[in-house]
């Protein structure tokens, strides 16, 4: 058989493996009864009715002619991925301001589009405006430096 | 109360000093966000939300709502100098008005634009004030199978109106649900996919799955394509349409506020769906001569006045059931919970000050719109000269800071890089991410709902098709779907939908 829409295919398989997840989790939380539903049961049957999508989604995809999936450009995808994941493991031991232009950093050599100089300005312009709003303005207790 | 006290009370809180504060700086946003391509109206708000949590709730409300409508006025104005489109409501005005400015008429255009705005803005504020009370008078009757059976309605109505694939649209709905109702099971005290992180236990924050979906994704989405350089800018000229204009317009206008301010109710519709209808319905029924096409002032007027329209009175839904009817009022009704104000139909009752305040400061909005588009809109143009390449870095910084800053808990980071990744895919997967975020915000609610029609009717399930109004919206759901899957209208719905 051959897959005539990739999307939906993919789609398809994505929606499978949430049920698959939803049902097999489900099924460690005590299931109750409909009248006394319990922790398991509305999880259960969303998983049920997730799977049936699934696969109809996935049957579609043999039969339907549709579009197919374009290259994915992981590069964009992970530098933003991994500079927010940065941020979180930075925010509360090195505070703020060097948070910040770490993630700056990683954002302009992953993906190598601002100058030096343009992302300095940008560094210095973000921190002073992050900290007039959240810190001054709305009093936030947030770290600004680090926590020694 | 009547409505007119009601309304009185409304202008009384949103002319506070504070609250004329907020409101300017929402629309002032709004235009802003709804001016710069790349992001939209829901992001902003969903980066705004830890900044409403310090705000009264009547503040935040009044804030957030003037980022959205404020969008709408933003995006026109792009749309017609430059033909971008700021946001994808204007994406129809672009057809007309950038015609428009072509022929030396761009002033005219935006001119046509704030007017028909402000006038769909004004009207369909008064309707909400209207329609509001009652249709919350008889929400408060319902009952959890009522309640159960009108939520599964708008989320099919919402599935139903949305571009792309039924199947995969509804499947998105239940991923949403899942989500929604990750972390501690408030009746049993179990924790549900929580993967045995601590940060779960208090379920999906809701800031950083829309941040990440709507703010991160987007970027990275972005930053695949090449940088679109701005066209022509064109001269704007006078501004003041002629009466000649004037004169043809105003039925486009009337005709795009009445079909906006209705389909701005559905679930699912709301200022982008307006904007298309009323620009077919336009063409199809304006006076000839027609130019649609070639530089219409009616293909300007009618849209501009209907996703303004629209995006007033999605309002509706939201402050009178509590059920969002696009992301953009999902996330408003997340800025209600995050004030401990639980949405729904007792909220017109139990804080008349801030439902009424949104409501005035609406028009205050409105009008603060038209003074500021008007004579500044070569300052809005200048926007656009902002590179992506410096924009993008901002985004993810904002994005960073404002969900940290909600519960201050680093582990809502890693669900946000997560989340972006998730998006991604979604958004190469052409699978809707809107239908996500309404089951996201539904899903604790409809389990509830369940739980209880099922506890009071001892299991049997049938009493959702045996109770009259709640059978009711079952028929409409089951008939959206029927209709939905009829051939003919499917092609309809495809073409009607398409950009």
């Amino acid at each position: 058989m051959k897959i005539k829409a990739e999307k939906e295919f993919w789609s398809g398989l994505m929606f499978l493996a949430f049920a698959v997840v939803a049902i097999v989790m489900s099924r460690g939380y005590s299931l109750g009864r409909a009248g006394q539903m319990g922790p398991g049961y509305f999880p259960l049957a969303l998983g049920v009715l997730l799977a049936f999508l699934g696969a109809i989604t996935i049957s579609q995809s043999f039969v339907k002619e549709g579009e197919k999936l374009d290259a994915l450009r992981l590069g964009p995808l992970l530098t933003t991925a991994l500079s927010v994941v940065l941020f979180g493991l930075l925010i509360e031991v090195a505070g703020l301001v060097i948070s910040v232009a770490l993630v700056i950093a990683i954002l302009g050599i992953g993906l190598r589009s601002a100058t030096w100089l343009e992302l300095t300005a940008l560094t210095v312009g973000l921190i002073v405006f992050a900290i007039a709003v959240f810190v001054f303005a709305l009093q936030l207790p947030l770290p600004i430096w680090p926590t020694v | 109360m009547d409505v007119f006290s009601n309304i009185a009370l409304g202008f009384h809180v949103a002319l506070s000093l504070q609250n004329i504060g907020y409101c300017f700086i929402g629309v002032l946003l709004g235009t802003v966000v709804g001016v710069l391509p790349g992001i939209g109206p829901v992001t902003t708000v969903a980066m705004l939300l830890p900044i409403s949590f310090t705000l009264t709730p009547e503040s935040a409300l009044i804030m957030l709502a003037g980022i959205y409508y404020g969008a709408q006025y933003g995006g026109s104005t792009t749309a017609i100098l430059v033909n971008i489109p700021g946001e994808a409501s204007s994406v129809v005005t672009t057809i007309d008005g950038h015609k428009m400015a072509g022929l030396g008429r761009a002033g005219p255009a935006l001119g046509i634009a704030a007017i028909g705005s402000f006038f769909a803005g004004c009207t369909s504020t008064l309707l909400i004030s209207f329609a509001a009370p009652p249709l919350a008078a008889v929400a408060l009757k319902f009952g959890p199978s009522e309640y159960f059976s009108l939520m599964v309605c708008g989320l099919i109505a919402a599935i139903v109106l949305a571009r792309g694939s039924v199947v995969k649209a509804i499947a998105m709905v239940v991923i949403g649900l899942l989500l929604g109702i990750a972390g501690t099971d408030i009746n049993s005290g179990i924790r549900r996919f929580t993967f045995d992180f601590r940060g779960l236990a208090d379920g999906i924050e809701f800031v950083a799955l829309s941040m990440g979906i709507y703010g991160l994704a987007d970027v990275a989405y972005n930053l695949q394509k090449t940088e679109e350089k701005a066209g022509l800018v064109h001269e704007i000229g006078r501004i003041w349409p002629s009466w000649a204009d004037l004169k043809l317009s105003t039925p486009s206008i009337l005709r795009g506020t009445a079909l906006g301010s209705i389909l701005g109710v559905l679930p699912g519709g709301g200022a982008l769906l307006a904007a298309f209808a009323a620009y077919t319905l336009e063409k199809k029924v304006a006076k000839p001569p027609r130019h649609f096409g070639e530089g219409d002032i009616r293909g300007v007027a009618a849209p501009e006045a209907a996703n303004n329209a629209g995006a007033q009175t999605s309002f509706i839904p939201m402050l009178t059931l509590g059920i969002p009817s696009n992301p953009t009022m999902a996330l408003m009704i997340g800025a209600l919970m995050i004030h401990g104000i639980s949405p729904g139909p007792g909220v017109m009752n139990e804080r008349p000050e801030m439902f009424w305040g949104i409501i005035a400061s609406m028009w205050i909005g409105n009008l603060m719109l038209v003074i500021l588009n008007l004579p500044l809109v070569g300052l809005w143009v200048k926007l656009l000269s902002v590179p992506y390449r410096l924009l993008f870095p901002a985004i993810i910084v904002f994005c960073c800071i404002g969900t940290y800053a909600v519960n201050r808990n680093p582990f809502d980071m890693y669900v946000m890089a997560f989340a972006a990744v998730f998006g991604y895919l979604c958004l190469k997967l052409d699978c809707e991410p809107a239908p996500l975020i309404l089951g996201f915000v539904l899903g604790p609610m409809m389990e509830e709902n369940l739980r209880r029609t099922l506890l009071l009717s001892r299991g049997d399930v049938s009493i959702l098709v045996t109770e009259p109004i709640s059978l009711g919206f079952l028929i409409i759901s089951a008939l959206l779907l029927l209709v939905v899957a009829a051939p003919f209208i499917r092609r309809k719905r495809e073409e009607a939908l398409r950009e």
